[in-house]
């Protein structure tokens, strides 16, 4: 084996063949997104971790099923919502999103773009707190569409949703925000 | 892309997400013991294997091994039963219930779980649960109900609990609810109260629920014992425990809204 990282869809064929080792390289490429993905339904740092772990090992031993070549990254992240939803508490104990501090050290790897810096502070403020407030659908759908940069076909794919309905309730979110913004013209 | 998207992405590289934490180790050491499951003859094959044995049918006791594999097909809106020669094998549950992962704990009032779904039904036959959980699936509710051991129901080896009910919510008709049963098991079609059931017996079978595609699967991992399948209304109701048929039916037969 050279030492160049090989495609993905071969280490999935390798992992399905029981190469632990190749599973492992996915787990570590995708563990990030999961966790955010797990954090945004549960609203808890521990309850998210455990979602993640199971998920991660219930999707190796789901592997079979998986069907070659298809995208690698919703399938596992339906995984992982399924087990983040069994995991959610009761509600009023979820953690609100944060915005980080400026001088916070970057967590997770995540790089801002340059333009991040240009959102007014104020209006990342606002838009944060609108966003905490939507109702929870149309929160996931927000937070997995542009937080998590997922597309709508991941996106209804990690949250068992049909495509239309992603579609619905991202276009219900984005109205409530706009009237709470007021920042489209 | 308007602004407001614009926006929301620009908000959503300042968040404080926590840190990721490494789960690659433990998720290392969680596979030593399990190789992926063989994919499962998707519907369109089972259904076909079984036209071939059913046209192949007075040569059955021929039949070679590769072609028994799939002896019988029933089916019970959203679920279908399988009949497989042999089963995967995997590790019993723990006792706790928590390990089933049956999603979240539901408080109990007036013997009743607490959940906002106008399709709850208990079984007045058992009364009061000893606890109850609800697990928001893609199709759905899913609402478990427990039973203790006791009563002359003994601890289900597959369970850790004397008698699981489980209901699924509303939107059940796009998925389906696979069993495979073990060749030694019987599988018998029942009428309890009016409603179509079945009842599984004799031997273990393996749950699995699946997308009406095929394409993705929960699986809930365990294999489960003597259990009564039976449609009531708009829910599916399966009870499952070291039972006979006969307390089952009792059971199926007093649930009430």
């Amino acid at each position: 084996m050279g030492d160049r990282p090989l495609a993905e869809d071969d280490r999935v064929a390798q992992a399905k063949q029981g190469d632990t080792r190749a599973y492992g390289t996915l787990v570590e490429e995708h563990q990030t997104i999961a966790f955010r993905t797990a954090y945004l339904i549960t609203g808890s740092a521990a309850d998210a971790e455990d979602a993640v772990q199971e998920a991660f090992v219930k999707a190796y031993r789901a592997l079979g099923r998986f069907r070659q070549g298809a995208p690698f990254r919703p399938w596992l992240l339906s995984i992982v919502a399924n087990e983040a939803r069994n995991r959610r508490r009761s509600a009023g104990r979820r953690e609100r999103l944060a915005l980080r501090a400026a001088e916070d050290p970057l967590s997770g790897g995540a790089v801002p773009s340059p333009e991040a810096a240009l959102l007014d502070a104020e209006v990342r403020e606002e838009l944060l707190a609108a966003v905490n407030d939507l109702r929870e659908d149309d929160r996931l759908a927000i937070a997995c569409r542009y937080f998590l940069g997922l597309s709508e076909e991941e996106t209804a794919t990690t949250l068992g949703w049909r495509r239309g309905t992603v579609k619905s309730r991202t276009s219900r979110a984005l109205d409530r925000l706009r009237e709470h913004m007021e920042v489209e013209r | 892309m308007t602004e407001l998207e614009r926006s929301l992405r620009l908000l959503g590289e300042a968040l404080a997400f926590p840190e990721a934490p490494d789960v690659s180790e433990a998720v290392q050491r969680r596979l030593v013991d399990i190789r992926p499951q063989r994919r499962r003859p998707s519907r369109r094959t089972l259904v076909l294997a079984f036209a071939t044995l059913a046209v192949a049918i007075g040569a059955v006791m021929a039949v070679p091994p590769a072609r028994t594999a799939v002896l019988e097909l029933f089916g019970l809106r959203g679920a279908t039963v399988q009949r497989v020669e042999s089963l995967p094998t995997l590790p019993r549950p723990d006792p706790a219930p928590p390990e089933l992962l049956l999603g979240n704990p539901l408080a109990i009032q007036g013997g009743r779980p607490w959940v906002k779904s106008p399709n709850v039904l208990i079984p007045a036959a058992l009364g009061r649960p000893d606890a109850a959980y609800a697990a928001e699936e893609p199709y759905g509710l899913r609402l478990t109900l427990v039973y203790g051991p006791g009563d002359g129901v003994p601890r289900s080896q597959y369970t850790g609990v004397g008698i699981l009910m489980t209901e699924f919510d509303g939107a059940i008709d796009t998925r389906y609810l696979d069993k495979m049963v073990d060749a030694g098991s019987t599988v018998e079609e029942l009428t309890v109260g009016g409603n179509r059931a079945l009842w599984l017996e004799g031997g273990p079978h393996f749950v699995v629920f699946r997308t009406a595609d095929g394409s993705i699967g929960e699986d809930v991992g365990r294999l489960a014992g003597n259990t009564l399948l039976v449609e009531n209304g708009e829910l599916l109701v399966r009870i499952e425990g070291e039972i006979d048929r006969e307390r089952a039916i009792e059971i199926a037969e007093s649930l009430e809204p």
